[in-house]
């Protein structure tokens, strides 16, 4: 009998996983949530269970309960739970195992240890990482905050113990307004994550973003995969990854992945992860956090190594030894991958939410497309502005970069905006095309007039124009045509009518 | 590509789009051929249209435009994903609004003085035509010469004061041009 594998998520990602399990023979089973009936992902399950979540609290997604439940009645195998939502929270994979479910990831216990840094950074000390300077452990007060700031020196950073996308954060430039810095943080991290526990370290200035993707066995053998690159972020959140990193050199990629590795091993990790490091504008990188679930911007190490990630989650999961060895594992090329979120880059990436009429993304070769929706579907307020991503391959940086703006010029979407014109204003950038950028260039860098150009502002005059003359001249029998006679600009005459 | 280009008479095909960052497109849509943008015709395609979405294909590349919204006059387009706003006046209502705001304007009323005593020949243009920088708009014989007397702006004719025939003396007052330049 065939598998049956409930991916526990929406989107894209769930398309990217029933097709994992189709390549294993598996049924592919997912969640129909009442938010988004008429998702673009039901269309390519196997079975779909109707969640019937439109009077609950949360949607099926966060409902940890009624998916064990709803999983049990639907003899499901596996669970994949994705990335965001349950994919981190141990007492979901808990669940899961405890009612004989296999879940797709590491342990409960890694799981919970990995979330609390404290927890993690310990581990990685014992492990030799190296570490930003700052507490051990989490810091009770502000006063306490003060005196650790006194001795590693100002910026410094307050961080909620339990914390993640930004929240529960703030930087602290002197010790002035380390006090309500403290407070505001603390009761921003309580509300979010009913933790109140804060740790402080030292502000690296200019940093990047830079992350090994590993995957381990269950039988003690863990690879890496190389780095990512992923400094380009909005709000603390990425928005342009690459693969490998201009700033990475053979030796470090070596020394990092090597290190990744020996703390994989030493705490007993399976499945794919993901050891981040933050590195300085000296180059020297310290270790920030491990994550234990498959990530957004998987697809770029996917395209420079060719190991199918999400194949190898699922393999792992059902006991299977890794065949892959490290000595085997070469990068090739360059891959960059795009978010397309629907949010407005002209105004500080404010979501947008509706129909969208029409999109038409690139078709290449070298282009891998990973999207959740299509002409006609429907964004809606209840879940992330990430609709899809465009992955480019190309021989080295350059090849990549030129191919990735091509691809963007080729991406249109009518109905909403998408930071799609914000990644084109990326790849011309100076910064980014020598690889200088680090994670504050959209906060110190970027300004919305940077999106424009005077082709662009020419041809919307024209637009303007022809839309405002197709009322002005009011001459409907009097068609210019422009060369192609089927093409009558004027007849918008009579539709326009505000 | 674009060549520099006459405009042809007709005024009031003559439109002017204002950025709000105060940039400014004089766009000209003849009836039979390319648009006319700033003195240059443009070899832009249309593609595709549908409601209130315009494809071009220019240079090579294809530009998405999309009407964002539309209040009277003004109008918000977003082009591959970018929104740009505009406010857009006819030729006359461009005209007649830098009259009323002379100050903040800098609209030119040009004036044509007859450069030397002589007869008016030939009159090639009439009031309300548009007019090219160097296009001639009167012939003015003096001295056995016909001397062409061109226009020393862009703008529209505004008014002739002179008629085929007459004679006129130095100085005197031939033409008034409202100039559309910056």
């Amino acid at each position: 009998m065939k598998k049956r594998l409930l991916i526990a998520n929406r989107s894209e990602i769930a398309i990217r996983i029933i097709r994992a399990a189709h390549k294993l023979g598996m049924l592919a089973v997912v969640f129909q949530s009442d938010k988004e009936p008429d998702a673009l992902y039901l269309n390519y399950a196997d079975e779909i269970i109707p969640a019937r979540d439109s009077g609950n609290e949360k949607p099926i997604f966060l409902d940890a309960d009624l998916i064990v439940k709803l999983a049990l009645e639907h003899n499901i195998d596996l669970v994949h739970p994705g990335y965001g939502f349950l994919s981190e929270n141990p007492d979901f994979a808990q669940l899961c195992v405890d009612n004989g479910i296999n879940f797709i990831g590491p342990s409960p216990q890694l799981i919970r240890d990995m979330g609390l840094k404290t927890v993690a950074k310990s581990m990685a000390i014992t492990c030799g990482l190296p570490l930003v300077p700052g507490s051990d452990g989490a810091i009770n007060d502000a006063d306490e905050a003060k005196a650790f700031a006194d001795k590693i020196g100002y910026p410094v950073i307050l961080k909620a113990s339990a914390g993640g996308g930004g929240r529960g954060m703030r930087i602290v430039e002197k010790a002035d307004t380390m006090e309500r810095n403290f407070k505001s943080a603390s009761d921003e991290a309580l509300a979010a994550f009913s933790n109140g526990d804060m740790f402080i370290e030292k502000y690296l200035q200019n940093p990047k973003h830079l992350e090994f993707q590993i995957m381990g066995d269950k039988h003690g053998n863990v690879v890496h995969l190389g780095e990512r690159e992923c400094s380009l972020q909005r709000k603390h959140q990425k928005i342009v990854e690459e693969a490998p990193s201009a700033s990475v050199t053979p030796e470090m990629r070596k020394e990092m992945g090597e290190m990744a590795v020996r703390f994989a091993k030493a705490i007993g990790y399976y499945s794919a992860g993901t050891i981040e490091y933050i590195m300085d504008e000296d180059g020297s990188y310290y270790f920030m956090e491990m994550n234990t679930r498959i990530q957004v911007e998987h697809p770029v190490t996917e395209m420079v190594t060719g190991v199918d990630l999400v194949d190898w989650q699922i393999r792992v999961a059902l006991g299977e030894e890794l065949t892959l060895k490290q000595e085997d594992i070469k990068i090739s090329g360059w891959a960059i991958e795009c978010r397309v979120n629907c949010e407005d880059p002209q105004n500080r990436f404010s979501p947008q939410t509706g129909f969208i009429d029409k999109i038409h993304f690139p078709k290449k070769d070298f282009i891998r497309i990973e999207t959740g929706v299509h002409s006609g579907s429907v964004v809606t307020p209840y879940f992330d502005s990430m609709i899809a991503k465009i992955i480019v391959k190309g021989d080295n940086r350059a090849d990549v970069i030129e191919k990735t703006l091509a691809a963007l010029y080729d991406f249109s979407m009518i109905g909403l905006k998408t930071t799609v014109p914000f990644c084109r204003t990326v790849m011309q950038h100076p910064d980014f095309v020598d690889a200088s950028y680090t994670t504050r260039w959209v906060d110190s860098v970027f300004t919305p007039e940077m999106l424009e150009n005077e082709e662009e502002e020419m041809i919307g005059a024209l637009a303007a124009t022809i839309m405002y003359a197709s009322e002005y001249l009011q001459l409907s029998s009097d068609l210019p045509t422009y060369k192609n006679d089927s093409l009558s600009v004027w007849v918008l005459n009579k539709r326009l009518n505000y | 590509m674009g060549t520099s280009y006459i405009y042809k008479r007709d005024a009031s095909r003559l439109f002017i789009a204002l950025r709000e960052n105060g940039k400014r497109f004089k766009i000209y849509i003849p009836k039979e051929s390319q648009p006319v943008i700033d003195g240059i015709e443009q070899d832009i395609d249309f593609v595709e249209q549908e409601d209130f979405h315009y494809a071009f294909d220019w240079n090579g590349k294809r530009f998405h435009c999309e009407l964002v919204s539309r209040d009277q006059n003004k109008a918000v387009v977003k082009v591959n994903g970018v929104e740009y706003k505009f406010s857009l006046e006819s030729l006359f209502s461009y005209i007649r609004r830098g009259m009323i705001n002379s100050d903040s304007n800098k609209l030119n009323e040009n004036n044509i003085v007859a450069p030397m005593p002589g007869k008016i020949v030939d009159i090639f243009l009439a009031e309300g035509d548009l007019v090219n920088e160097g296009e001639p708009i009167l012939s003015l014989e003096a001295m056995k010469m016909q001397n062409e007397i061109s226009a020393n702006c862009n703008g529209i004719i505004r008014k002739i004061r002179v008629q085929s025939g007459q004679s006129v003396m130095k100085d005197e007052l031939l033409v008034e041009i409202s100039s559309i330049d910056e």
